[in-house]
């Protein structure tokens, strides 16, 4: 009975990342890459609504608890595993594809987790997994941004445990479960700011862009889907109609652009621009209302795919000539066509051009904010999708594939896997916009949103349209400079320097002087403390471990003579022993 | 594929003139879409969102690179010293 499987989808990624090293042994370790998520496509469908419930240490885990708003959530990382494998296969690291299955294996089980306690275990795993996609590139700013990203994930972390601590001795109950406005305190808030550092929420976002840049190829494709998505997914869960995260959202989503309408590094503007994105769905969270909460949903369905496909164009130009940025790029049109045409998909998906899947998604949170009345917010909102157009809709290709000059090197198109990888997501991307019902019939609620109405098309087009109108009138104020731009980021990364000096210098200083006070002083009491000790151990301890040690040395003598080296004395001997243990117990 | 983007290339001219006709039918369409629930007095408005994007993207640039010029822009070497 094929109804009857409910493995959790995690075992299939967990153990085919354990397995996997071995699988390159027999060469075989491709095809699972491709046939694990496939496996996992197909199974997620078969889930039963709770599965995996057991008790450990007085707490009740719950490992799988499937709703529809975890399915949805399910489907889209599990085509996000096919396409980020496929894109990954020519890279020789296993470690890499290792990291990368336990990665999605990890955010699987948060999406699952039905307690606080499996979500913080998985939640920790992805962090940890998603760290060494950033140090398989094994060069020295990606060392140190992984060991960054990685610290920073440490703290959200606490901060996520520390909630749950304090939640769980208020209410004694760790499930899962939607909080509600009015029952949150210092608990609920802290879980809040766990989950919203992992969202790239302002101002604790600058992990994101820091981190995501300096990843390796794949592993930015991986990384912009399932950090930031499981994050909205828990937000979703829990958090629902909190007016603060529709403010910070539709904040974060003006802030991503800005920022990646000044890089230029082309995967910071992409890591920016998911900052931007993940704000609408925050945003459409904290709105709270149905047609928000599917909006947020399908924004995430549709932005893992686009922003994926984004990463994998800049991937591949980065892949093929070993640059990302833009002031070193420009004219690759010539070389790198179907990399251009697969961006350009994303980048209008992205921006919401009609029949793509941004039009039938993003304007659904849009929509939302506005018949909640919260003109301010859909204003907002709509001014980020400017933003969007400009920076990674038009900015990103013309200095990458155009730049008006021409390109120094001759780069080719990428492997083969990478293109089949870019053509999927490219026609997902279509798919969706073209037929939005697939989408809408997986959304939690029922969707009453017909996004292609006459209004509708001419308010996107317009503002798309003329959005680029603005870029021709300013292309040269946009011409990228080979610099980068400060970030709150400066806080630790300058403060790491003021700790250091602190650590060098006033603490050295102190470090010395109680050095030279023990010279002085200690060195010589210790000294003749060891002397001593030194006349103690030669009169007192040596005397009766020699003793010891030469009763040892007759007895092993007498143990050889019994040895004879033939089989039948030691099998007697055995026999011997079996007989006395025999009669003890009997007698 | 290359070929017909150096094609398209070489004839910018063309496409420029396309994309102002674009620009033109847009306006044009926006006068006979249909509006019903209109959500702020910006929906009731012929080429408000055309106003809206020229507007907010020249903005967008000025702000965000001036802010950029004069505070936040960097040396790539900026954190390693």
């Amino acid at each position: 009975m094929i109804t009857n499987i409910f493995i959790h989808p995690s075992t299939f990624f967990i153990l085919g990342a354990l397995l996997l090293p071995l699988l390159k042994k027999i060469k075989l370790d491709k095809i699972f890459l491709i046939a694990i998520p496939i496996i996992a496509m197909i199974q997620i469908n078969f889930l039963p609504a709770s599965f995996g419930v057991c008790e450990y240490l007085g707490f009740k885990l719950t490992f799988g608890k499937v709703d529809k708003l975890t399915y949805v959530f399910l489907h889209v990382f599990t085509l996000m595993s096919l396409i980020g494998c496929l894109y990954s296969m020519h890279v020789k690291d296993t470690g890499h594809h290792v990291a990368g299955l336990l990665y999605v294996g990890a955010s699987l089980g948060v999406t699952l987790a039905g307690d606080y306690v499996t979500i913080f275990i998985f939640w920790e795993l992805m962090a940890f997994a998603s760290t060494f996609l950033i140090w398989y590139r094994r060069k020295k700013q990606s060392i140190e941004a992984g060991f960054r990203y990685l610290l920073v994930h440490m703290v959200g972390g606490l901060i996520l445990l520390a909630g749950i601590f304090l939640r769980y001795k208020n209410i004694h109950d760790l499930s899962f479960t939607r909080i509600d406005v009015h029952a949150a305190g210092l608990a609920e808030y802290l879980i809040m700011i766990g989950f919203m550092l992992n969202a790239a929420v302002p101002p604790i976002h600058a992990w994101l862009p820091d981190a995501y840049p300096e990843a390796t190829v794949a592993g930015a494709v991986f990384m912009c889907a399932f950090t930031t998505k499981t994050a909205v997914y828990v937000l979703a869960r829990a958090f629902p109609g909190f007016e603060v995260l529709a403010i910070l959202g539709a904040i974060m989503t003006i802030y991503g652009v800005a920022y990646a309408v000044i890089e230029n590094d082309a995967r910071r503007i992409l890591a920016y621009h998911i900052v931007s994105q993940v704000g609408y769905m925050v945003c459409g969270v904290g709105i709270g209302t149905e047609m928000a909460i599917n909006g947020a949903c399908a924004h995430a369905y549709a932005h893992i795919i686009y922003k994926a496909l984004l990463f994998m164009g800049a991937g591949s130009v980065l892949e093929m000539t070993g640059r990302s940025k833009l002031n070193e790029l420009g004219g690759l049109y010539k070389y790198m066509p179907y990399a251009l045409i697969f961006t350009v998909i994303g980048g209008i998906s992205i921006s919401g051009f009609p029949l793509t899947s941004g039009f039938v998604s993003k304007s659904m949170i849009v929509a939302a904010a506005g018949e909640h009345h919260r003109v301010g917010l859909m204003i907002m909102l709509l001014i980020a999708s400017v933003g969007t157009f400009l920076s990674v809709g038009i900015k990103m290709p013309y200095f990458i594939w155009f730049g008006n000059k021409e390109s120094d090197i001759q780069p080719k198109d990428p492997p083969w896997n990478m293109n089949v990888a870019m053509f999927i997501a490219a026609f997902i991307c279509f798919f969706l916009g073209v037929y939005p019902d697939y989408l809408y019939k997986m959304l939690p609620y029922a969707v009453n949103y017909h996004p292609y109405t006459s209004y509708h098309l001419s308010e996107s087009m317009q503002i798309l349209a003329f959005t680029g109108f603005g870029f021709y009138l300013m292309v040269n104020k946009l011409k990228p400079d080979p610099k980068i731009n400060l970030d709150v980021d400066w806080f630790y990364r300058k403060g790491t320097i003021a700790f250091m000096w602190l650590a060098k210098k006033p603490i050295a200083i102190v470090n010395d002087w109680v050095n030279e006070v023990y010279k002085t002083v200690g060195l010589k009491l210790t000294m003749s403390l060891a002397h001593a000790f030194s006349w103690f151990d030669k009169e007192g301890i040596d005397w009766t471990i020699d003793g010891a040690a030469e009763n040892v040395v007759c007895g092993g003598g007498y143990l050889r003579n019994i040895q004879t080296g033939k089989i039948q004395h030691y099998i007697g001997g055995a026999v011997v022993l079996l007989f006395i243990v025999l009669a003890v117990i009997i007698f | 594929m290359a070929k017909l983007l150096s094609f398209l290339y070489d004839k910018s001219n063309i496409v420029k003139w396309f994309f102002f006709a674009l620009l033109i039918f847009i306006i044009v369409f926006d006068y006979f879409a249909e509006r019903h629930a209109a959500h702020f007095f910006g929906d009731n408005i012929i080429g408000f969102w055309t106003i809206f994007g020229v507007f907010i993207c020249l903005a967008m640039i000025i702000i965000c690179k001036g802010l950029s010029h004069v505070w936040l822009m960097k040396g790539e070497d900026y954190y390693d010293n």
